[in-house]
């Protein structure tokens, strides 16, 4: 006869303000298996804990079940008092009276508690025929995979590599780099950001622990923690970089001129291209959608002047498969499209642009030599207007909330721009000046007063074009007036959004995202670098948008939760997996299909018993199960049951209210 | 419709080759214009053969049996039993190289009444789509339509619909002559018979016959092939392919025109997964 223990928390006023907790203690006593009920103020503090330890002694308890938070937040914490006294931890059942009840049903006292009531009899129903259960050990193959080559994706992968950790770098583009090899220099101290960055994708490049490869995409993720199986999409570059020595010719000698993403399409590259000059790895690609060659089949140009012969047209995509054990997402994060700013004129006219476009007209490598050039006539600017907040906290036309580093590239930029053209003078419409940081409002307050910049408190209204000037027609809050700036210049800055591809992304590994498209983290204060999957860590802009020193402290972090992961040769693991009964498997084999782990094959079993004859069924890989069930609901012949959620567990609570 | 002199010939031919150990088809029942399906294992009984419209049970369903199973087996199948064939195959219950299968392009099947029945008048799929040998000119896909049936009952308000189900249902005796019948009732131990199910034990009261019988018509959702070899067995005379045919007909609106096994490897709308489907009932 099965003894059950009940132990209802309060959870301070969390679940006790909105669930009558002494009358469900009550309730539950008169349930003929419970041999002791008691209520407690924190059931997940020591003396709480100590409660369950005793009455396991004390009452000779079979299972326990404690009616308090999720099973997510608790449920280890109380296994391991469950263990202390020495029981079985998985004869530990929760009762989720606060998610499910309290917090829920906040209005409603009597209804919570008749619910939290229910919970608790389906608990206690179903923990009389839990069953003793014993972790798996799995072992852990010890690479790494990070995906995206910016700054958040370099600083991972050489962390951990640096802890002799193989890494996989996976790269979209054709070089490492990301973002920050765009940007001229950074604040808040102005270091140029390539001299910062180079030597970094140069250590990439270099570091033994580390492969690179770039241009590809990753194309499916199965397994699970400590044993994933990664299959990549290297993408047909039509240039053996094996054979290629970056020398240049090719893309000297290419007739094909396209814009260039690298300078936002300010200027002009090859159909074969390296991005930038300090691009690692320094080999071109051939971009195939603007190839003659590969078009149309004519030129044939590169692969002439190509005296080491590295040029493949015929060069297909190649899937590259590794075994890892965890994985870092670092995806970054794409410029917000300012197109639905009708009143600004975006699109309409040329001499508004982006703070990226500004930042690669103000970058010494960049398409204008570091001189700010107006795009429709090619002069210097002079009256030079940045307006914030474009995209960023506008529910109307753009997202809500802010994008954080805004404000201070625009300081930055009034800066550089101050350091470009002497003579120039810059307007800043602001809403607010965010600069929380090490050293940012000493930086913003230097750079008012050494640039001189006037900044307007208010949003723009409109801007309208007055023969070569556009005219900037905003309010000043602080004045109260509408004030109307003259402008060579605009530049916005545009909100920073979630990359594209991420909803995509997230699915192939498994991964949520939030409504933007950010990747969601398991716990936004606790665990901010865990994705609610184990095993995969998340840094940089790709959870949320972030500066540089913030998004090489989540990488950092992510190297380190990666070598926790690691560092024994085992992991312990639920045993909450599933098993096939063989003698009623019929084989057909739709569990195989519908597993997302690949954790079931078929084996060859005897027909019957002392039989010759074979037949097919179904075999779990107990070490790659995950517990999830799919294919206890898919088997037609209930032929698989789930430990730990055992039909007779289920039934007994369905039964049981 | 009549192939009874081409199946006889088909068949000695394979005897006298020697590919088939065992071969499925009709026979007459010997007291009336009736049929009966027949095990031939003796080429000198090839002559019993026969087809005609009066062909009525889906013969997919004795390849579940000792007598053909690690056999080498021929078989006439007509479209509606081919599909069942098909899933059976992408079910890996069958192996094809054990099989030498004559398709047939059927025209319809009659009932005692002399009319054509009701699901060959509905018929989609009517040639063979897994055959070795073809008899018959194919007259390709028909278009869908809702059961006749399903359409009337639709248009009952809810509480007509219950009671008439439960009054009907009410008859069902548990002889599980319908799993026998149906060629994809091939479970070693069906769910509704383990010793944990206990949601269908104990009386027959109308809620437990009623339970498994939803069971069972859900296990086959997306798999039914409208053969009605169930109704056919049936004693209690029980409607059921208006369970199977509700199904079929939710399905087919809601899984892009899912029909079963029609196409090869294709497992059955509840088994697949695709960006298409619906998730309107998902908040």
């Amino acid at each position: 006869m099965a003894r059950v223990g009940v132990f209802v928390c309060f959870c301070g006023a969390n679940i006790a303000d909105y669930v009558d907790v002494p009358q469900v203690v009550e309730e539950v006593k008169r349930i003929k298996e419970v041999k002791y009920a008691v209520e407690y103020k924190y059931m997940c503090s020591d003396p709480g804990q100590g409660m369950i330890r005793d009455a396991i002694v004390q009452y000779k308890l079979t299972s326990i079940v404690v009616a308090a938070c999720s099973p997510r937040m608790h449920e280890k914490t109380f296994r391991k008092a469950l263990s202390d006294a020495g029981m079985n931890p998985y004869l530990l059942e929760v009762a989720n009276i606060r998610e499910h009840s309290s917090w829920v049903h906040q209005k409603d006292k009597k209804a919570a508690t008749e619910k939290a009531m229910d919970l608790c009899r389906m608990a206690v129903a179903k923990s009389i025929a839990n069953e003793q259960l014993h972790e798996i050990s799995v072992p852990v193959t010890k690479r790494a995979l990070v995906i995206g080559g910016g700054i958040a994706g370099i600083q991972a992968a050489l962390d951990i590599a640096d802890a002799r950790i193989p890494v996989v770098l996976v790269e979209k583009s054709s070089s490492i780099g990301g973002k920050m090899a765009q940007l001229d220099e950074t604040f808040p101290t102005l270091d140029c950001a390539q001299c910062i960055l180079t030597p970094k994708m140069v250590d990439v490049a270099s570091h033994p622990y580390i492969e690179l490869i770039p241009y590809a995409e990753v194309l499916e993720l199965q397994g699970f923690v400590g044993n994933y199986k990664v299959k990549i999409k290297k993408k047909a570059s039509y240039v053996n970089f094996k054979t290629c020595t970056g020398c240049g010719a090719c893309w000297q000698k290419c007739p094909v001129k396209v814009p260039n993403e690298y300078n936002m399409g300010i200027d002009k590259r090859k159909a074969i291209y390296t991005p930038f000059p300090q691009a690692v790895p320094n080999k071109p690609v051939i971009d195939a959608e603007h190839c003659t060659m590969l078009q149309k089949g004519k030129c044939g140009i590169c692969a002439k002047v190509c005296l080491p012969g590295a040029i493949d047209y015929q060069m297909q995509d190649e899937i590259i498969e590794r075994e890892i054990g965890a994985v870092v997402v670092a995806t970054g994060y794409d410029m917000w499209d300012p197109t639905p700013y009708e009143e600004y004129g975006v699109g309409r006219f040329k001499d508004i642009i982006t703070s990226l476009e500004f930042e690669r007209m103000v970058s010494a490598n960049g398409p204008t030599n570091g001189v700010p050039q107006r795009p429709s006539d090619g002069k210097v600017p002079k009256n030079v207007v940045f307006i914030k907040c474009v995209g960023s906290r506008d529910e109307a036309k753009g997202i809500e909330y802010c994008s954080k580093i805004c404000c201070m590239y625009t300081t930055k930029h009034t800066i550089l721009l101050h350091h470009k053209v002497h003579d120039s003078h810059a307007y800043v419409f602001y809403m607010d000046i965010r600069a929380a940081g090490k050293g940012y409002e000493e930086f913003v307050k230097k750079a008012q007063v050494d640039t001189g910049t006037t900044y307007l408190r208010g949003r723009v209204s409109k801007i309208y074009k007055k023969g070569d000037k556009l005219m900037v027609r905003g309010e000043d809050a602080q004045i109260g007036q509408v004030v109307e700036v003259e402008a060579d210049l605009v530049v916005l800055a545009t909100a920073v959004s979630a990359p594209k591809d991420n909803p995509e992304l997230a699915r192939l590994l498994g991964i949520s995202y939030d409504k933007y498209g950010y990747l969601s983290e398991a716990h936004p204060k606790l665990r901010p670098v865990e994705t609610a999957k184990a095993g995969i860590f998340l840094a940089g802009c790709t959870q949320a948008p972030k500066d540089i020193p913030e998004t090489v402290s989540q990488a950092s972090a992510c190297a380190a939760k990666v070598c926790g992961l690691f560092a024994g040769d085992t992991m312990k693991k639920d045993p909450m997996v599933s098993t096939i009964n063989n003698e009623y498997c019929s084989g057909c084999q739709n569990c195989v299909l519908v597993c997302p782990y690949g954790a079931i094959v078929t084996e060859e079993v005897p027909m019957g018993h002392g039989s010759k004859e074979l037949r097919t069924v179904a075999k779990i890989n107990e070490g790659v199960c995950q517990g999830c069930g799919s294919c206890v609901a898919i088997c037609r012949s209930q032929a698989i049951n789930l430990a730990g959620f055992t039909d007779p567990q289920i039934i007994n609570e369905i039964v049981s209210i | 419709m009549n192939y009874t002199k081409q199946i006889q010939d088909i068949a000695a031919k394979l005897f006298t080759e020697g590919k088939i150990d065992v071969f499925v088809g009709y026979r007459m029942n010997g007291f009336d214009d009736n049929q009966v399906p027949v095990l031939i294992t003796d080429p000198q009984d090839v002559s019993k053969l026969v087809f005609t419209d009066k062909s009525v049970f889906n013969l997919v369903n004795y390849l579940k049996t000792d007598h053909t199973r690690r056999k080498r087996v021929g078989l006439v199948v007509k479209g509606c039993d081919s599909r069942s064939l098909n899933l059976m195959l992408t079910e890996s219950q069958v192996k094809r190289e054990n099989l030498y299968v004559v398709g047939i392009c059927c025209e319809g099947i009659v009932d005692d009444s002399g009319h054509k029945m009701q699901n060959c008048v509905e018929c989609v799929v009517p040639d063979a789509v897994v055959s070795d040998e073809l008899l018959g000119t194919p007259s390709g896909q028909k278009p869908y339509m809702v059961n006749v049936d399903i359409a009337a009952l639709a248009a009952k308000p809810l509480t007509e619909r219950t009671a008439y189900f439960e009054e009907v249902f009410e008859n069902c005796i548990r002889c599980n002559a319908c799993r026998h019948s149906c060629p994809l009732c091939y479970c070693a131990k069906c769910c509704i018979d383990q010793e944990t199910a206990t949601l269908y034990n104990g009386a027959n009261t109308t809620s437990a016959a009623f339970h498994a019988l939803m069971t069972w018509s859900l296990h086959l959702a997306g798999r039914c092939v409208d053969c009605r070899n169930c109704e056919k067995a049936c004693p209690s005379h029980l409607p059921l392919h208006l369970l199977h045919k509700q199904n079929e007909s939710v399905i087919y609106e809601n899984f892009q025109e899912h029909l079963a096994g029609v196409i090869p490897e294709d497992r059955g709308a509840f088994y697949k997964y695709s960006l298409k489907d619906p998730d309107d009932f998902i908040m």
